[in-house]
């Protein structure tokens, strides 16, 4: 059945958001920015940036439990915020290179967040093994590292699976990883090779990946997300791609039907809070939406966005509304000295 | 790696060619009386004589490392830490104090002093099939008329007709990797004359059929060659005809690579040497591209296709990219200066413009060709000097802009080529090596 999915309110951050998260009300939203940390009031509009890292603000998490929230950033770094005055709690440098993503266990007892750089491993660019560990799992409470484990980078996304027994995170090359949480013992792999390019013109090089992924509501299939293959890497044409893994048995389930999807980069997955259905958003290349939402049994799309902007991130407050968060491209001029706000947050409502 | 490893070679520094070994059969005499008219040819070739002399003299060669696709400024020499177009990288200090590179270029910021930047390139062309015409020919189009590329012009200067090793090499692993694809022979070396062009290989432009087929022992391979060139040269002097000339260049081409095939093998490159390069094509080719300049090549172009043409993924490629540049480069210049050879050899890392100070929503840079950097090093130019200066977010130059004249009059310069010469070409309207009258940036040129 079709879904009616209805704007209901939008305003603009100085700059592109990459991550957000809800606070406990979820009435107000951390960003992480590429100019730093804003804590944003939805209704009013109102937000203040609260602090910043060393390079892009790249996500952020609400650890309700600890009445705290993290960020992470292109400056490797972790932040724990106080979420009723905003002071820093506490850093951890977890990685050399960048943060790419950060998710907190439905428990809230660990942080992940994954790292890795692409380096030229051989003639053809293969990515090098990676330098430093590219998952690091850290108490949630102490901000300790409890796991460093290694995949091949750049491991651009990570997801924990809802009885925080599991943490998968997915990279450049399509391969998904899947940990046990409280040994650090991997148990599962699997590869798609359905989301990365190799330039066959251009370039001869790897682009592309798993950008963000879910664990499906009772744990057993992984949605993973990204754009498929292109010729030209450089033109960012690929299929906007969603794919349902077994992850246990390495077995592809289910696909982005090829006559509803367009061309584009999809980089946010959200179940919805139904457990039947759930959204997948990015960039719009070619076609008709950016945004979707598909039925989780069938994978048929049964509602799309056009937002008109690269949406990063999609979140559900309390009430079933859609959060989408995103970034127009960057102006081209400044107005005296300033550029015009560039970072897009929208609330939509989903109905039947 | 390539078939050339199928076959062993004595020496796999050494060029191998049998041109270094004197011949006994008759009609090689032949061929050495020819080699000498052409040596008498190459002195023909330059309307001064005593320039000539001076460049041969000098040995000068140059490496363009191409940065095809256009690199970003503010993650390579131009970085704008804490800008709202400054991206997500920093900066760091260099051997110059006071000077600041982008963070992902650590190894070259030791050897900043060795290097020489110009922050302040603007130019006209902002799309790659124009910007590649401009920054490798030195000027605009002018229909029908086809300006040489820099290789080409390089070649004929300095480099030696008669040397079995090719004077252009254009190394590039990608075919359909940037705007040469289209190019014919004629496209390369223009009014020049195709003997101009590159010889390309690397990748999947490898070189087949270069070696002797084993069943022809090597007399019976250097015999038949000599009684072609003897009858070829014969019919093309009695005939006057351009066609048995260009047929006969040809040859002399491809014969000129079979003796040389050990050069084109990156499997004979020593072990150390590549690791210390790196494993990527681009590091690869870059090392043989010092190994064919000192073999006696004169102007090595090493290309890898186009990826600096980041629309989309600009960071993320970036993060890549550059270091490898980086690592390249430093490598390049160290060796070149270890090996006594940076004072004779001009290495040149530049695309054809540069990258937007804004990202677009696929959170790539497009083209920006208003204010752009590149870097040089070695023969001719003034080791650590920077040129030119943008404003505080990289949209304008503020300060000493370059055109392509300029650069070109420079790198000429730089080599030893006057670049105010005018070409002599029966039948054409006036071209100069450089057009405009424009005077090279002298605090660039060492002397």
């Amino acid at each position: 059945m079709q879904k009616n999915i209805k704007r209901i309110h939008d305003f603009k951050l100085p700059t592109a958001i990459l991550g957000a998260c809800l606070l406990e009300n979820h009435s107000q939203m951390i960003a992480a920015c590429m100019d730093g940390i804003y804590r944003i009031d939805i209704e009013s509009k109102k937000y203040d940036r609260i602090s910043q890292h060393d390079s892009y603000a790249s996500s952020a998490v609400s650890l309700t439990e600890h009445q705290a929230f993290v960020t992470a950033g292109y400056d490797g770094k972790l932040k724990w915020f106080s979420a009723s005055d905003n002071a820093l709690v506490r850093q951890v440098k977890a990685h050399d290179f960048w943060s790419w993503d950060m998710a907190a266990s439905k428990d809230q007892r660990w942080i992940a967040s994954v790292t890795g750089q692409y380096l030229p491993g051989d003639y053809k660019y293969t990515p090098a093994q990676e330098t430093e560990p590219s998952v690091k799992i850290l108490d949630a409470a102490s901000g300790a590292v409890v796991h460093s484990l290694s995949h091949v980078p750049s491991v651009q996304s990570v997801a924990f699976s809802h009885n925080s027994k599991w943490i998968a995170a997915g990279n450049l090359m399509g391969q998904v990883r899947v940990w046990d949480v409280s040994t650090g013992e991997q148990i599962s792999m699997f590869e798609s090779k359905d989301f990365t390019s190799w330039g066959i013109i251009k370039s001869h090089c790897y682009l592309g990946g798993i950008f963000a992924m879910e664990f499906s509501p009772d744990d057993q299939h992984l949605i993973i997300c990204g754009m498929g293959d292109m010729r030209d890497p450089m033109a960012g044409n690929g299929k906007q791609l969603w794919q349902r893994w077994d992850w246990q048995s390495s077995k592809l389930i289910l696909q982005t039907n090829d006559k509803q999807s367009g061309e584009g980069l999809m980089e946010a997955l959200v179940l919805h809070p139904s457990g039947t259905s759930f959204l997948m958003g990015g960039r719009l290349r070619g076609g008709e939406w950016n945004a979707a939402l598909f039925d989780l049994a069938s994978g048929e799309r049964i509602g799309t966005i056009k937002s008109g902007y690269r949406i990063t991130q999609m979140l559900f407050n309390d009430q079933d509304k859609l959060i989408v968060v995103g970034g127009q491209g960057q102006p081209s001029k400044s107005d005296e000295g300033k550029f015009p706000d560039f970072g897009r947050v929208e609330s939509y409502e989903i109905n039947d | 790696m390539s078939e050339n490893s199928k076959q062993t070679h004595s020496n796999p520094i050494d060029c191998g060619s049998p041109e270094h070994r004197t011949h006994r059969r008759l009609f090689l005499q032949g061929s050495m009386a020819s080699g000498i008219a052409s040596v008498a040819s190459f002195n023909a070739l330059f309307s001064v004589p005593a320039i000539a002399q001076e460049t041969k003299k000098q040995g000068k060669k140059c490496i363009l490392l191409w940065l095809c696709g256009a690199p970003s400024q503010f993650e390579t020499w131009d970085p704008k830490p804490g800008t709202i177009t400054g991206g997500p990288f920093g900066a760091i200090g260099t051997s110059i104090p006071g000077v600041q590179i982008s963070q992902l270029m650590p190894r070259c910021a030791t050897i900043m002093h060795k290097l020489s930047v110009i922050r302040s390139m603007s130019t006209e062309p902002s799309e790659h099939f124009q910007g590649i015409d401009v920054l490798t020919r030195g000027e605009q189009p002018r229909p029908p008329f086809t300006r040489p590329i820099l290789g080409s012009v390089v070649a004929q200067q300095l480099g030696q007709l008669d040397s079995p090793v090719p004077q252009f090499i254009l190394l590039d692993p990608c075919p359909d990797g940037n705007e040469f694809r289209s190019f014919k022979a004629g496209n390369w070396a223009g009014w020049l004359g195709a003997q101009y062009g590159p010889v390309r290989s690397g990748g999947e432009y490898s070189i087949p059929d270069i070696l002797r087929h084993e069943s022809i022992s090597q007399v019976d391979h250097e015999d038949r060659e000599a009684l072609r060139k003897f009858l070829s040269r014969k019919f093309e002097n009695d005939q006057r005809s351009q066609a048995a000339a260009g047929y006969n260049a040809a040859f002399e081409r491809v014969k000129g690579l079979m003796s040389c095939a050990p050069l084109f093998d990156l499997d004979k490159l020593p072990e150390a040497d590549r690791q210390r390069y790196g494993p990527g094509a681009f590091a690869q080719h870059a090392l043989q591209a010092r190994h064919l300049i000192e073999n006696g090549s004169t102007f090595v172009m090493v290309a890898n296709g186009m990826p600096w043409d980041n629309h989309v993924f600009q960071h993320e490629m970036h993060q890549m990219l550059v270091p490898e540049l980086d690592n390249i480069l430093y490598q390049l210049v160290s060796d070149l200066e270890q090996r006594g050879l940076l004072q004779d050899t001009l290495v040149i890392a530049m695309g054809e413009f540069g990258r937007t100070p804004w990202l677009n929503e696929a959170r790539g840079r497009d083209h920006y060709s208003k204010a752009w950097s590149l870097a040089m090093a070695g023969a001719g130019i003034r080791p650590g000097v920077l040129i030119g200066q943008t404003d505080p977010m990289g949209f304008e130059v503020t300060q000493d802009a370059i055109d392509n004249r300029r650069l070109f009059a420079t790198i000429f310069k730089a080599l030893g080529i006057d670049p105010k010469e005018q070409y002599d070409l029966p039948d054409l309207p006036t071209f100069h090596r450089v057009e405009g009258n424009v005077q090279p940036i002298e605090e660039l040129l060492v002397g």
